[in-house]
């Protein structure tokens, strides 16, 4: 029998345990409410060539022989690969994570019940058919070791709720989503104004019309600014992306893409939603300018695509539990300029005023990306005019960010999750307001 | 039978439920998958998976409760979450869960010869290669991916079903300059996929998109191909057909029962037994057997989809058409197998814009139908013939109203997540070029 760590030239263990509490409210009704729990592990071992990885539900920490036969196995696996996986050298340490204000696991699950409740209860109103609102708490403890010798271990907590609210007229059907979700403990007291401003904003709708597509000037909300940086630039970023070729930005480090006032960073020691205390294959994280002042200077990367690719920081690595880290973002934003609010709607003159993200999507190896907003309105001589509904922006990557023509003096971050590879990981995406010229504005409306 | 033996703390667990509930449901799955990944063309990775958990609803004086955990060891632990989740839910009319039915337990999605071994993986995926060299472009990234599932279903009142499900999935990323080109296929047998035609059409959609050119905003004859019309019906159509969404005000289709909802000759309809279809099953995620759901007849909507709970709430029955994510999730109002047929004819004898995918779809309003999409290798079309490939231009326009100006439906085939359809042409549908 070959002896197990012959060959095997690294490996590590992430282990995460934790429970989820969720209460779901519709129309006054408790659906459910309670608690879930979970054990997940991934043990990812490099042999001579790529990578070998178990996934386990249900792992109990071992040692000796046990622990070497799950190595065992994996490298096992790693025996079908033939790219040679190389790993970069990374700074080490973590982070401690923000403490919380008030700890969810202090408030019973009776009194979340009745706050998420009175949440759901604002949303009620004149033309309001549907309110529904959810509850979330993930509590989870994360262990990272890997052959080197490297050790971390912590807790995170992540809580927050949704409220929906639906109105309806003679067969007209729109909606006001609001999301609330936070690292820094218990959020659902005092929030009746997210109901009531779902309500406002789905009532609102049955007026609001469909703009008709084309070229436009644009302003996008801080928000929406937030889902451009993060499909139109952080995406493309990716090492991993680059590493397959898969990605427009691959080879254009110190080109120009955008303006000197453009600055485009993803954060994960920033205290939002997005935050990472060490990343998942135990790299110490850092901020990181993906574009700055308009010249592309750092990708994404773990610690294989650093290697691989160079030009860029590590520390990029997220895995959602139990599942092999990849290179993610974290707090993604654009980074505030000296504009105000005023100047950007004045230089608009006639356009469009987008707010809010019902999500984006983006293809890095061709360069174009979507996405949509929640609602707007028509930008007349400067001023914000008619509402409208279901507006999408799509635009290619090499030329949009040239087109970003003013941005605000105020950043703010809305929290959200991303997918890639079949896992969601939580981020934060922001950004100041920002005026984009000759958008292209997809909406099915006529004249 | 050696899987009833390692499970027989289920049988124990619900005569524990039972002390203080009046009655107890335990969805238990297990599971092995493995998979291979390239990066550019060599295998970079190889992943085994062991999954493995169980959930767990209490019901008690028409209060449900739930937990779930992925350590069958400490079932009491999620029993006793179970009982106190029961305590929070508001109370709701409640006829029972399912009893016992005569039901084979002979899987209908299960494909012996499948092995989950990592060798497997790596022969589809030099299968894919293969066929992605007919074309000129590179190959990014790709996959593949073996799994063998049991499930298990059991209640406080008898109900004790098995079932076994397999399944093979193939990926497969190309690139020629800035063109992207994207295929998959997925099956629960082996035999049931075409790998080197996955990797064919990716390289080929690359290649082919590469000569693309920008077109002036107008509109145009489309047709979609099944892959980006289920990707539009899957975020919007399809929701609304689920009766909580409906009876909670929240579906387009809440008071259009028996009026026409698509074009005449368009049928939709779930069909949980279809022989060898990926979503076959004879029972649904809380034990009632599975029947045939006709949703839309000739054009006519006639029916929604109904779990027990909903049923229950709205004196109405249910429709076999529960589903889970997974053990960890409740059961909700889903599908099996959702086919949308008609009349099949050639769509292209006049010229149209074919489009293959679309970027965005999950941004759709799901409630108005409303969206815009980016196009992804969208070409002109006549006589079966791609033609000029467009660059890049967005589809706007309402999930639901275009089911009212469909001009034709295809007569292929394809299996997509769920669904099973065919491409559809659908008659001046605004574009906006760049």
């Amino acid at each position: 029998m070959v002896r197990t760590m012959d060959g095997i030239s690294y490996y590590d263990l992430r282990h995460v345990t934790g429970e989820v509490t969720h209460i779901d409210i519709d129309n006054g009704v408790v659906e459910s409410a309670g608690t879930s729990f979970f054990n997940k592990a991934v043990l990812r071992v490099l042999v001579k060539s790529g990578w070998g990885i178990l996934q386990l539900d249900n792992y109990t920490p071992c040692t000796g022989t046990k622990f070497e036969d799950l190595l065992q196995k994996a490298a096992r696996l790693a025996m079908v690969t033939e790219e040679k996986v190389v790993l970069g050298d990374a700074p080490r340490g973590i982070l401690p994570v923000p403490p919380l204000k008030e700890d969810p696991r202090d408030v019973d699950i009776e009194e979340k019940s009745r706050l998420l409740s009175l949440v759901e209860q604002s949303a009620a109103g004149d033309g309001i058919v549907n309110r529904r609102a959810n509850y979330i708490e993930k509590d989870e403890h994360v262990r990272f070791s890997d052959s080197s010798g490297n050790e971390y271990e912590y807790r995170m907590m992540r809580s927050g709720f949704n409220v929906l609210a639906v109105a309806s007229r003679n067969g007209n059907v729109q909606m006001g989503y609001e999301r609330e979700h936070t690292i820094h403990g218990f959020n659902l007291r005092h929030q009746e104004d997210v109901g009531r401003k779902a309500a406002g904003v789905a009532v609102s709708l049955l007026d609001a019309v469909i703009p008709k597509g084309g070229k436009m000037q644009a302003v996008l909300d801080p928000e929406l600014a937030g889902v451009f940086a993060h499909e139109a630039v952080g995406h493309a970023s990716e090492g991993d992306l680059i590493h397959e070729g898969n990605s427009v930005l691959g080879g254009r480090i110190g080109e120009r893409i955008g303006n000197d006032y453009l600055t485009i960073i993803d954060d994960p020691t920033l205290p939002e939603f997005g935050f990472d205390p060490v990343d998942a294959e135990g790299v110490a994280v850092e901020r990181t300018e993906i574009i700055r002042k308009g010249i592309i200077s750092s990708y994404l990367h773990t610690r294989e695509s650093l290697a691989a690719v160079g030009n860029g920081k590590p520390g990029h690595a997220r895995a959602m539990a139990g599942e092999p880290p990849l290179v993610r973002m974290s707090n993604t934003f654009i980074e505030a300029g000296d504009s105000t609010e005023e100047e950007i709607f004045a230089e608009c003159k006639n356009g469009i005023f987008l707010k809010g993200s019902r999500g984006g999507q983006v293809d890095p190896g061709r360069g174009v990306f979507q996405f949509n907003a929640e609602y707007g309105y028509l930008v007349e001589n400067g001023e914000c005019t008619t509402m409208v509904r279901d507006v999408s922006l799509s635009g290619d990557i090499l030329t949009t960010l040239h087109k970003i023509a003013l941005c605000g003096n105020k950043r703010t971050m809305s929290p959200g999750y991303c997918g890639k590879g079949g896992q969601s990981v939580p981020v934060s995406d922001g950004g100041p307001f920002i005026l984009l010229c000759d958008a292209v504005v997809g909406g099915s409306g006529v004249d | 039978m050696r899987w009833w033996v390692a499970v027989a703390w289920i049988d124990e667990l619900l005569a524990e439920a039972a002390k203080s509930v009046d009655e107890a449901e335990v969805f238990f799955v297990e599971g092995e998958s493995v998979s291979a990944d390239l990066k550019r063309k060599n295998v970079s990775l190889a992943t085994t998976s062991r999954d493995c958990g169980l959930g767990i609803r209490t019901i008690h004086k028409g209060r449900i409760g739930s937990s779930s955990t992925s350590n069958p060891a400490d079932w009491r632990t999620c029993l006793h979450a179970a009982i106190a989740s029961t305590k929070l839910a508001t109370p709701q009319t409640w006829e029972g869960l399912p009893g016992p039915a005569d039901l084979s337990m002979t899987p209908l999605a299960f494909d012996p010869a499948i092995t989950v071994e990592p060798s497997t993986a790596r022969e589809l995926l030099a299968r894919m290669l293969a066929g992605a060299t007919e074309h000129e472009a590179e190959v990014t990234a790709g996959s593949a991916g073996l799994s063998t599932t049991r499930v298990l279903l059991a209640n406080t009142h008898g109900v004790r079903y098995t079932d076994q499900h397999t399944g093979v999935t193939v990926s497969l990323e190309a690139i020629r300059g800035q063109s992207t080109g994207y295929e998959f296929d997925h099956a629960w047998a082996l035999d049931r996929i075409d790998p080197e035609h996955v990797g064919e059409r990716a390289t080929f959609f690359a290649s082919e998109s590469s000569k693309g050119k920008d077109i002036p905003t107008g509109e145009y004859d489309i047709v979609l191909s099944p892959l980006a019309y289920a990707d539009l019906l899957g975020n919007t159509y399809i929701p609304a057909l689920n009766g909580r969404s409906v009876h909670a005000g929240r579906s387009r289709f809440a008071s259009s029962l028996g009026q026409p909802v698509a074009c005449e000759g368009i049928s939709m309809y779930d069909d949980p037994l279809l022989p060898g279809a990926n979503g076959s099953t004879r029972w649904d995620a809380e034990g009632t057997p599975t029947r045939r759901i006709d949703f839309i007849e000739n054009g006519i909507l006639r029916a929604f989809a109904y779990d027990l709970k909903t049923a229950y709430r709205y004196g109405k029955q249910s429709t076999g058409s529960a589903s889970r994510g997974g053990y960890g999730g409740l059961p909700g109002i889903g599908h099996h197998n959702f086919v949308i047929d008609g009349r099949r004819s050639t769509l292209d004898d006049e010229r149209v814009l074919y489009i293959n995918n679309i970027v965005g779809a999950h941004t759709a309003n799901p409630m108005s139908g409303e969206f815009s999409v980016e196009l992804s290798n969208a070409f002109f079309m006549e006589g079966g013939q791609f033609q000029e490939p467009v660059r890049s231009a967005m589809l706007s326009g309402n999930a639901f109203d275009l089911h009212h100006t469909i001009a034709g439906l295809g007569n292929d085939t394809r299996t997509v997540g769920s669904l099973i359809l065919p491409s559809v042409k659908i008659k001046s549908q605004r574009v906006i070029g760049k």
